[in-house]
C-alpha cells in the first residue's frame, strides 16, 4: 500500500504546469491527435453522414439502376486452399454483375487444380496461371489486363467478406465521381486464436478502422488495403495497375490521389481476415508494412511536397499527417524517454505508471465512446475489455519498436528490396533502377 | 476341275455345279435376298464394291437363319478387298469354272449350319448374340476381330453384327458384344478405346481447342512478358517498337534487356477472335460429324475395342441358342437378382448356424426349355415366363424370394418351414404350372420340374446353390 500512497501522493503533487512538462507526449500527440481530433472529426462524420441519407440512397439507386460489370481479382501464390471459401463467400454478395479472376503466381502446391476445376465448373470466370512467381504488383496486373468492368476490386484469397460489401464499396463512386479508390473495412476473424490476434482486433477496431473513417473525412486517406480495396477501371489503366511492393497498396492509394481522384474509406464494407497469431509473425508483418513508409512515402514519392503543377494541399497534408505522426512522433518517443531519464530519473518509476494508467484509462474510454462510430462489429465489446490495459505495452512498447528498427532497416539498408515477399529478381532490378 | 460339270442358266441367274445350285447375284434386279434360300450359295459379283458391300449386309443381316448363313463367293473384280466384305464371304472365284474350287467349303458350312438348332430368343439382344454365335460356329471362327474402317459409325467394325444395324446404331454392336462377355460368352483382349458422342453415339468426331465461352475455334495465342522492375504485364505486341528490334516496357520506358533476368515470359494467352476472350486453357471439344453436336471431351463415351474369343461355354450356346439374356429375366416382375438371392441365402445359413432352424431353396427347371422356345415366339416366352413367376409368387409366402438362375431354371426361397411341407407346396406349385402351360400352349409339351433342399449350415451357401442347380 505504501507504493500505492506515494504513487497517488506524487500525482497529487503535480499541478497542471508539471503535468504537462511531464506528460507532454502523451497530451499533445496522443491525446490531441488520436482521441480529440477523432472524436471530433467522427462526430462531424456521423453528422454528415445522417444528412446525406438522401443522397447515399440516391447513389444506391444509381448503382442499382446501372449494376455495372465489376471485375473482382484475386492474385495470389498458394491461394487454392482458400479459393473456394472466397468465392463462395462472393455468390452470397447482394451485388451480382460481377466477373471474377484468380491469377496463380506460380504456386507450388494444388493451386493450379483447384483453379482450373474451379474455372471449368463456372464458379470463378477467369483462372490464369503463371508458371514462375512475379510477384503480386505483377499477378495483379496481368488479372488487370484481362478485367472487363468498369470498377476493379482487389482481394486477398484468405479473407471473407460480408454480404453486401462489394456494393457498400462501390457506393462511395456513385456518391463522388472523383472517387477513384475505396477501401474496405478490414477486422480480425481470428481474434480468438491467441493473445496478437486478440490485440491486433482490438488495433483494428480502435486505431485502423476508427482511424481510416477519419482520415477520409478529412480527405487524407492513403491506404487502400490490399485485403479489401475497390477502383476505377479507367484510373487503373491510366497508370498501368501496381508497381512492385512490398507495400503496393498504400503505393497505388498515392498514385490515385496524385492523379487527381479522392480515395475514401467504405466502413460498411466489411471483410475479415486472419490476422498473424504470433507475436513473431506480426512482426515480420509490421517490419514489411513500416518499410514500405519509408520506401514510398519519403522516397518515391516525395514529390508529393514539392510545389509544381500536380502539386495537391490534400496529399501534401496527407503525406505530412502520415509522416509526423508515424516516423517524426516514433522518433519523438524516444527524445520524450531520454528527456524523462535524464531530466526525472528519480521520478521515473511514477512517471511510467502514471503513464500506464493514462493510456489505459484513455484506451478504455475510446473503445466505449468509438463504438457509437462504428457502423459494423463482428464481434461484442465485452470479449476485449480484459486485454485493453495490454494495449499499452502493445502499442507503445512492442509496435514502437518493430517500427524503429523497420525505418532503421529501411533508411539506412534499404531492407524493403531484400523482402521474399518479392521473387529477388524483381527487387533487385527495381533497387536498382530507384522503383 | 472340267467347265462341263459347271452349267449357267442365264435366264434364271444360277449356276449349277454337281447336285448344288447357286444364285448368283449381278445387279440390284438380283436383290430379292429371299431368293437365296432355295440355293446352295450365292455368287456376287465382285465389279462394283459398293453393291457387293450393299448384298453383303443384306444376306448377313437378315433375321432367317438360312438367308444369314449361306455362303458367299464372290466372283470376279475387287470388292474382296474391302476389309468388310472379305470378312464376311466364304471365297474368291475369278471365273465360274473355278466353283469347284470352293465347293468343299461351300458344302462343309452348310453341313455345319444344318447341325444348329435355331431356337428363338427373347430379346433382340439374345437374338443377335445367338446370330452371331451361329455364324461363328458355320464358319469354325474362335475369334471375332475389329477392323479399323472408314465407313463404320464407330471407326472399329465387327463386320458380322455390323450388317444387323443401321449407320447410327452401330455402337449397340458394342453393347452386344459386353454383354455376350459378361454372360461368359466370350473373352476379351483389349485392342484399343473408343469415344462416342453424347448425342448420337458416333465415333466420327473431330477433336478441336475451344474458346471456353464461345466455343469457337478461331483464335491467336501469345505470350505473356513481366517486366520484373515495374511489374508491368502485358503481350509482348506491347513492348515492341516500329522503329527497332528493341522492346521496351511501355510502363516505366526501360529497356528490356535479358530474359529470366530483367523480364521473362510467365505465361500464354489465348484471345478468342470471335468474342474476344481471352483464357488460359482451351476447352477441348469433340464435335460430331454425325449429329453436328459439340461434345466437351468429358461427356464422351468411352468404350473398349477388344478382340473377342469364344468360351466353351459360347462354343455350347453356339448349338444350343442363346434364348435369353439376364437383362430379360431379371425385368419380369416379382423377381429378384440372381446375386441378391445368393447374398439373402448366405444370411440365410448364417442364421440357421444360430437358430438350428430349417430353411429350403427350390430349384425349378424346364428340362425341355430349348425345344420349347424355338417352337413358340420370343413374345411368348416372356409371356410365359411372367405367367409361372406370377403362378409360383401367389402359392409361395410373401417373404420368399424368387430368382432367375437362367430362362430355365427358377429358384425360390423357403425359410423357416419344414422341408416336407416345401415338397408339398412345390409338387402343388408343378400342378399348377402343367395346367397353366397346357392351357396356354396347348399343342406343346413342357417338363418342369423341381428339386427342394435343405440349407445345410455346415456347408457354404454357395456350394449349395451349385448342387441344386445341377441336380
Amino acid at each position: 500500500m505504501n507504493g500505492l500512497d506515494e504513487f497517488f501522493d506524487y500525482i497529487n503533487s503535480l499541478g497542471f504546469e508539471r503535468f504537462i512538462r511531464i506528460f507532454w507526449f502523451f497530451v499533445f500527440f496522443e491525446l490531441f491527435r488520436y482521441m480529440i481530433v477523432d472524436l471530433i472529426v467522427l462526430t462531424i462524420a456521423k453528422i454528415l453522414k445522417r444528412l446525406n441519407r438522401k443522397k447515399i440512397k440516391e447513389a444506391f439507386h444509381r448503382l442499382d439502376l446501372e449494376q455495372p460489370l465489376v471485375s473482382i481479382i484475386i492474385p495470389g501464390k498458394n491461394e487454392g486452399k482458400h479459393i473456394f471459401k472466397l468465392v463462395k463467400s462472393l455468390r452470397e454478395q447482394t451485388y451480382k454483375n460481377v466477373e471474377i479472376i484468380v491469377v496463380d503466381d506460380g504456386s507450388d502446391d494444388d493451386t493450379p487444380t483447384i483453379g482450373r476445376d474451379m474455372e471449368r465448373n463456372g464458379f470463378i470466370d477467369k483462372f490464369i496461371r503463371n508458371e514462375f512467381r512475379g510477384g503480386k504488383a505483377s499477378a495483379a496486373n496481368l488479372a488487370l489486363r484481362l478485367t472487363k468492368g468498369k470498377f476493379i476490386v482487389h482481394l486477398d484469397a484468405d479473407c471473407s467478406y460480408n454480404f453486401d460489401a462489394i456494393e457498400q464499396i462501390l457506393l462511395p463512386f456513385y456518391l463522388d465521381s472523383k472517387v477513384g479508390g475505396v477501401g474496405g473495412n478490414v477486422s480480425v476473424r481470428n481474434y480468438k486464436k491467441s493473445l496478437p490476434a486478440t490485440l491486433q482486433a482490438i488495433e483494428y477496431y480502435d486505431t485502423i478502422s476508427i482511424g481510416r473513417v477519419v482520415a477520409s473525412q478529412l480527405g487524407i486517406y492513403r491506404i487502400i488495403s490490399g485485403a479489401f480495396g475497390a477502383f476505377r477501371a479507367d484510373a487503373m489503366q491510366q497508370f498501368q495497375g501496381w508497381d512492385i511492393g512490398p507495400g503496393l497498396d498504400g503505393d497505388i492509394s498515392v498514385k490515385i490521389r496524385k492523379m487527381g481522384y479522392k480515395v475514401k474509406f467504405a466502413s460498411d464494407a466489411v471483410c475479415l481476415t486472419n490476422a498473424p497469431d504470433t507475436f513473431r509473425k506480426l512482426a515480420k508483418q509490421r517490419l514489411r508494412w513500416d518499410k514500405s513508409l519509408i520506401r514510398f512515402r519519403v522516397r518515391k514519392h516525395r514529390d508529393v511536397f514539392y510545389p509544381s503543377q500536380h502539386f495537391q494541399f490534400s496529399n501534401f497534408f496527407s503525406f505530412l499527417e502520415n509522416i509526423t505522426y508515424n516516423i517524426v512522433l516514433n522518433v519523438k518517443w524516444y527524445i520524450y524517454f531520454f528527456d524523462m531519464v535524464f531530466n526525472f530519473p528519480h521520478e521515473l518509476p511514477f512517471i511510467l505508471s502514471m503513464n500506464f494508467f493514462l493510456y489505459t484509462c484513455t484506451n478504455y474510454f475510446k473503445f466505449f465512446v468509438f463504438s457509437l462510430y462504428r457502423s459494423e462489429k463482428n464481434v461484442g465489446i465485452a470479449y476485449f475489455l480484459p486485454y485493453l490495459p495490454l494495449m499499452v505495452i502493445y502499442f507503445g512498447y512492442y509496435l514502437r519498436i518493430v517500427r524503429s528498427i523497420a525505418y532503421i532497416q529501411e533508411v539506412f539498408f534499404k531492407k524493403s528490396y531484400d523482402d521474399p515477399w518479392n521473387p529477388p529478381k524483381t527487387s533487385k532490378h527495381a533497387k536498382e533502377l530507384g522503383l | 476341275m472340267a467347265l462341263e460339270h459347271v452349267k449357267i442358266d442365264a435366264a434364271n441367274g444360277t449356276v449349277q455345279y454337281l447336285n448344288s445350285t447357286y444364285i448368283y447375284v449381278s445387279s440390284s434386279r438380283d436383290l430379292k435376298i429371299d431368293r437365296s434360300i432355295a440355293y446352295t450359295g450365292i455368287i456376287l459379283d465382285g465389279k462394283n464394291t459398293d453393291f457387293a458391300r450393299l448384298v453383303v449386309k443384306r444376306v448377313r443381316g437378315n433375321n432367317n437363319p438360312t438367308i444369314y448363313l449361306k455362303p458367299i463367293i464372290i466372283l470376279n473384280g475387287t470388292a474382296h478387298r474391302d476389309a468388310f466384305i472379305k470378312s464376311l464371304i466364304d471365297g474368291v472365284i475369278f471365273s465360274f469354272d473355278q466353283i469347284p474350287l470352293v465347293h468343299e467349303q461351300v458344302h462343309h458350312i452348310n453341313t455345319l449350319s444344318e447341325n444348329l438348332q435355331f431356337i428363338n430368343s427373347i430379346s433382340f439382344e439374345a437374338m443377335i448374340v445367338s446370330k452371331l454365335l451361329y455364324f461363328m460356329y458355320s464358319r469354325e471362327l474362335k475369334v471375332i476381330e475389329p477392323s479399323p474402317y472408314v465407313f463404320s459409325n464407330t471407326n472399329y467394325c465387327y463386320p458380322f453384327l455390323a450388317c444387323s444395324f443401321i449407320d447410327f446404331e452401330e455402337y449397340q454392336v458394342l453393347e452386344m458384344l459386353e454383354l455376350a462377355e459378361s454372360e461368359g460368352l466370350f473373352k476379351s483382349k483389349f485392342l484399343d478405346r473408343i469415344y462416342l458422342c453424347s448425342n448420337c453415339k458416333s465415333s466420327r468426331l473431330s477433336f478441336r481447342e475451344t474458346c471456353p465461352k464461345c466455343s469457337s475455334s478461331h483464335t491467336d495465342t501469345f505470350d505473356i512478358v513481366h517486366h520484373s522492375p515495374c511489374a508491368y504485364v502485358g503481350p509482348i505486341t506491347d513492348f515492341s517498337n516500329d522503329i527497332d528490334d528493341q522492346l521496351n516496357c511501355p510502363k516505366c520506358s526501360k529497356k528490356l534487356k535479358h530474359i529470366g533476368v530483367d523480364y521473362d515470359k510467365p505465361s500464354v494467352l489465348h484471345q478468342c477472335k470471335n468474342c474476344d476472350n481471352r483464357f488460359q486453357d482451351f476447352h477441348v471439344k469433340a464435335k460430331c460429324m454425325a449429329c453436328t453436336f459439340d461434345n466437351p471431351v468429358e461427356a464422351l463415351i468411352d468404350k473398349e475395342i477388344n478382340e473377342f474369343t469364344l468360351t466353351k461355354k459360347g462354343e455350347s450356346y453356339a448349338l444350343q441358342g442363346y434364348v435369353s439374356t439376364p437383362k430379360d429375366i431379371e425385368d419380369i416382375i416379382g423377381t429378384v437378382k440372381f446375386d441378391t438371392f445368393k447374398t439373402v441365402v448366405k444370411y440365410e445359413v448364417e442364421r440357421l448356424r444360430q437358430t438350428e432352424g430349417s430353411s429350403n431353396i427350390v430349384a425349378i427347371s424346364i428340362e425341355n426349355a430349348g425345344q420349347f422356345y424355338a417352337k413358340v415366339g420370343s413374345n411368348a416366352q416372356q409371356v410365359m415366363l411372367k405367367d409361372l413367376v406370377s403362378e409360383i409368387r401367389s402359392s409361395i409366402r410373401s417373404s420368399d424370394m424368387i430368382s432367375f438362375y437362367s430362362s430355365s431354371v427358377i429358384l425360390v426361397t423357403m425359410f423357416e418351414i419344414p422341408t416336407k411341407i416345401s415338397q408339398r407346396i412345390m409338387s402343388d406349385i408343378l400342378i399348377l404350372l402343367a395346367k397353366l402351360v397346357e392351357n396356354n400352349f396347348k399343342d406343346l409339351k413342357i417338363e418342369i420340374k423341381a428339386n427342394v433342399h435343405q440349407l445345410n449350415y455346415n456347408l457354404s451357401s454357395e456350394l449349395q446353390i451349385n448342387q441344386l442347380i445341377s441336380m
